[in-house]
């Protein structure tokens, strides 16, 4: 008996070291340029708004951006970037440190600046200097299919590369743990290759189902937010630096009808779990009304077993910068009142269809690794013995 | 009858020039191919897998040799034990000696109070004879802070004094910062040269805004809350170090509060003013606020002895970033204001051991990510840097035992964490993007499938024919009518056509 209450100590001890971190960075990347993709812009902007008033700092966050349309010709309102009806909050502001800009958000730079794999010349503002002991938030928003992300209409990422190199970074110790969040079409098949341990997923909608964008705002002229960041910005209004409200607080408030697509969680490579293990917030999640299929969460059954520290908001978005080594954080658990900001009302405009989707809808998800293969060949050796059958008459 | 000529003797119709033109074609992709697999395909070069594995396995053993009084020979087992207990990478050697005072290595020897002199502990028999060895456990093996940077051969240290406002008086227009960092910060750069190549550098700032307001207090004076302290590095408004080199940065701020926001001071948790007024950053730096005498002094220039006050907080900081261990409280140095030996070997014998660490977890993550990822590229530079990491970490393990000081260790260690993580983190180890078969047939198809169909056709042509024309030749032989056989050969190859 006391053997196993030494074995399961240490097991808590494990997992406790496991959630420790001294530092928090943020990678936001917008993969889309052009004017008709502001809401992209707007997504990137309101999370780097987010995780700065967070407390991170701007040496501690990558902002790739397109970054065309504060100043864009179009843009009736000069060096601003608005993500709402009636343009209450500018995002643009005066204080924007974008890290890539324009024609260098790349598929390549992106890969780079993950595995940190760069040419001697890249300075330290363009370079995650994450080690073992950081938690990073990625965030990916632009037009994506099943699988890949489009990078500026030129090419595309794809969900084992952006796997491949989070397992080279874990094998680089380049971080604690990482909250990866997509909102593209179909972005809950960006998470689905990972491999990774220490790896918290969400994304904005289900394989075949796009990602819709939230409102238009007629000065502006074009879609100004996407409908899921939307939501996710507008929950994390009531966060503050010293706030307690776990992941499974920002997962649980995800409404569907709202949002107008299904959400998708995933958990199983993570070690903590998300919430507190009584009254779990997510004990009903993808269930309640509005959802017309069950949510999606990888690692659902193994969330009862997980020990530790419950994932805090705030370990991903929050800046830890411990000043005193023996001081603690405080058990202060208040709410600041929304101070809205950016939110206004749940009205919404009737859904512009955000992205393209560039596979059908119905497109079959290829079980097995073998499948593409033999279709694909299948059909180049039909097709060419087709001609070469016309071509010969025989 | 017609007025075209019979197609079979235009000269570029000739069945030879025909069959030369199709064949050049199948000639030139057969010889293309390999130039096409040799372009597409990545270089690979093998790496030394099995000996990465195995040396990643070893583990390095530090001798340490300690001479002990008789008096304290009760305690030479528990000595060794609990060393070992702590720190697992030392080999650790207890000998009981007449002549410990004389050697040159560690020594613990009876004294009249705890003190350590070079290499040499003084332990009073009046104390507790029990509390020897965790005495030792302190001063050989400490506890690595962790608010330590991460080990690097290189630091850059930088110096800035911020003015938050110049424009509403009271300007700190300079600072003695040549004579401030002779004083205080090259005694500790000159001690741990060994470990460590400084640069430094410094500047004087005479705008630089908080990007808070600082809770205003009831007595009239400002404070800086924690929730403030962690958020006060301004980055966004504040250059504070040079972007010329990637070596990691240790910032040092000295920061000047507003005449408008005097005196700022750092308050506790409870919301009373602390008495200090400096904090660290972890493994980034460290901030001192200076507020100016109520009477603002006639000249702003700060000379040595103002600088005082806020370089001796910079020079601890900096040795808990470069993870100096402290003195356990109890142990008094017979040097005072020096780094004693105790503490700079045993900082030495740390940094090797993590470094050596370091390394073989760096070296067996690229040869698994290399052999994981089937599209990345190993170059001839890669290789060498495995290679010579490897080499490094040989030459300290072979040695080590030896003939070698804490220094070479250190610095054999050194070179293997660089090489290392030079392979793992050269910019051509960039594996290929991820295609799926799909994509590749979806690339490849509608450029050679259009070009390859006439080929084909044309080719399998061209052979029916010539069997053909064999299979005639040969009926004809048998027949043995060979009288005009040449212009029923032309017509068969005409009616094939």
């Amino acid at each position: 008996m006391k053997f196993l209450l030494n074995w399961l100590w240490l097991l808590a001890g494990i997992h406790y070291a496991a959630g420790e971190h001294t530092n928090n960075w943020a990678v936001l990347v917008c993969s889309s340029r052009y004017w008709f993709n502001y809401r992209h812009m707007a997504n990137a902007l309101g999370m780097y708004r987010t995780v700065k008033r967070l407390g991170i700092p701007d040496s501690q966050i990558i902002l790739m951006l397109a970054d065309d349309a504060a100043c864009n010709s179009r843009n009736k309102f000069a060096g601003s970037v608005y993500a709402n009806t009636g343009r209450e909050l500018d995002l643009y502001g005066d204080n924007i440190e974008v890290d890539y800009r324009g024609y260098e958000v790349t598929v390549e730079n992106f890969l780079r600046l993950l595995t940190g794999r760069h040419d001697e010349s890249i300075p330290r503002s363009k370079r995650l200097l994450t080690d073992k002991n950081s938690n990073i938030f990625i965030y990916l928003t632009g037009h994506g299919g099943n699988e890949f992300l489009k990078f500026q209409d030129n090419e595309e990422v794809s969900a084992h590369d952006i796997s491949d190199a989070l397992h080279q970074m874990h094998q680089a110790g380049r971080y604690n743990e990482i909250f990866f969040m997509v909102d593209t079409c179909q972005a809950n098949s960006m998470y689905s290759t990972l491999y990774s341990p220490g790896i918290l997923a969400t994304g904005s909608s289900v394989v075949g189902e796009n990602s819709y964008s939230h409102e238009n705002d007629y000065d502006v002229g074009v879609a100004v937010i996407d409908s899921y960041t939307h939501y996710v910005l507008e929950y994390m209004e009531r966060v503050n630096k010293t706030s307690r409200l776990t992941m499974a607080d920002l997962f649980a408030s995800y409404d569907v009808p709202k949002i107008g697509s299904h959400p998708g969680v995933r958990s199983d490579l993570f070690q903590r779990p998300l919430g507190p293990q009584q009254q779990h917030p997510m004990a009903e999640y993808g269930r309640g009304p509005g959802w017309k299929v069950e949510g999606e969460w990888q690692g659902r059954e193994g969330e009862q077993g997980k020990m530790g520290k419950e994932a805090l908001i705030t370990d991903f978005f929050g800046g830890v910068v411990s000043v005193n080594a023996d001081e603690d954080a405080g058990d202060v658990s208040q709410f600041e009142p929304c101070d809205d900001a950016v939110l206004h009302k749940s009205l919404k405009s009737s859904p512009v269809v955000s992205s393209s989707s560039f596979l059908p809808t119905s497109r079959l998800p290829s079980s097995g690794s073998l499948y593409p293969i033999l279709r694909a060949s299948a059909a180049f050796l039909l097709l060419g013995g087709l001609f070469v059958f016309v071509f010969i008459g025989v | 009858m017609s007025r075209f000529r019979d197609p079979s003797t235009i000269s570029f119709q000739y069945d030879s020039v025909r069959r030369c033109i199709i064949a050049s074609y199948w000639i030139i992709i057969a010889l293309a191919l390999p130039l096409w697999w040799k372009t597409t395909s990545i270089q690979r070069l093998p790496l030394p897998t099995s000996e990465v594995y195995t040396q990643a396995q070893k583990k390095l053993q530090i001798p340490l040799e300690i001479c002990v009084d008789p008096v304290f020979s009760s305690q030479v087992s528990s000595i060794h034990a609990s060393i070992r207990n702590v720190a697992s990478y030392l080999e650790v050697n207890v000998n009981i000696g007449q002549h410990c005072n004389q050697s040159a290595g560690y020594a613990v020897l009876p004294g009249d109070q705890l003190l350590i002199q070079d290499r040499k502990l003084y332990y009073p028999t009046t104390l507790a004879v029990e509390n020897l060895p965790s005495t030792l456990v302190s001063l050989v093996a400490p506890e690595m802070d962790q608010r330590a940077a991460q080990y690097s051969p290189r630091y850059r240290l930088s110096f800035t004094l911020l003015n938050e406002d110049g424009s509403a008086g009271q300007v700190v227009t300079g600072w003695d910062i040549r004579q401030a960092i002779s004083q205080y910060i090259s005694p500790i750069t000159s001690a741990l040269g060994i470990l460590h190549n400084f640069t430094i550098e410094s500047q004087v700032q005479f705008h630089a805004p908080l990007a808070f307001e600082p809770a205003s207090l009831a007595d009239g004076t400002y404070g800086l809350t924690p929730e403030n302290l962690t958020v006060f590095i301004n980055s966004a408004e504040w250059t504070l170090s040079s972007s010329s080199s990637n070596d990691p940065v240790l910032h040092f701020v000295l920061f000047v509060p507003s005449a408008k926001r005097r005196p700022l001071t750092i308050l506790n948790l409870d919301g009373n003013p602390s008495s200090s007024s400096a904090f660290l950053i972890p493994q980034w730096g460290g901030i001192v606020i200076l507020n100016l005498p109520a009477p603002p002094p006639t000249t702003l220039d700060l000379t040595l002895p103002d600088l005082r006050s806020s370089f001796s907080p910079f020079s601890r900081q900096l040795l808990t970033l470069l993870g100096f261990p402290r003195l356990p409280p109890s142990v008094s140095s017979s040097s005072k204001g020096t780094l004693s030996l105790w503490q700079i070997d045993s900082l030495l014998r740390q940094r090797t051991h993590e470094n050596v660490v370091r390394s073989h977890d760096t070296l067996r993550s690229t040869v698994t990510v290399v052999s994981q990822i089937q599209g990345m590229p190993v170059d001839s530079q890669v290789q060498a840097q495995v290679q010579g990491a490897l080499k490094a970490l040989h030459e300290l393990f072979a040695f080590a035992r030896t003939n070698l000081s804490l220094d070479e260790m250190l610095v054999y260690s050194a070179r293997a964490l660089t090489l290392s993580s030079k392979a793992f983190f050269h910019p051509g180890m960039l594996a290929l993007l991820y295609f799926p078969a799909e994509h590749k047939y979806a690339v490849y198809t509608p450029l050679f499938a259009s070009a390859m169909i006439p080929l084909f056709a044309a080719a399998m042509r061209e052979v029916k024919a010539w069997r053909k024309e064999r299979k005639e030749a040969k009926a004809k032989a048998a027949k043995d009518v060979a009288v005009d056989g040449a212009a029923m050969d032309a017509n068969a190859v005409d009616t094939s056509q």
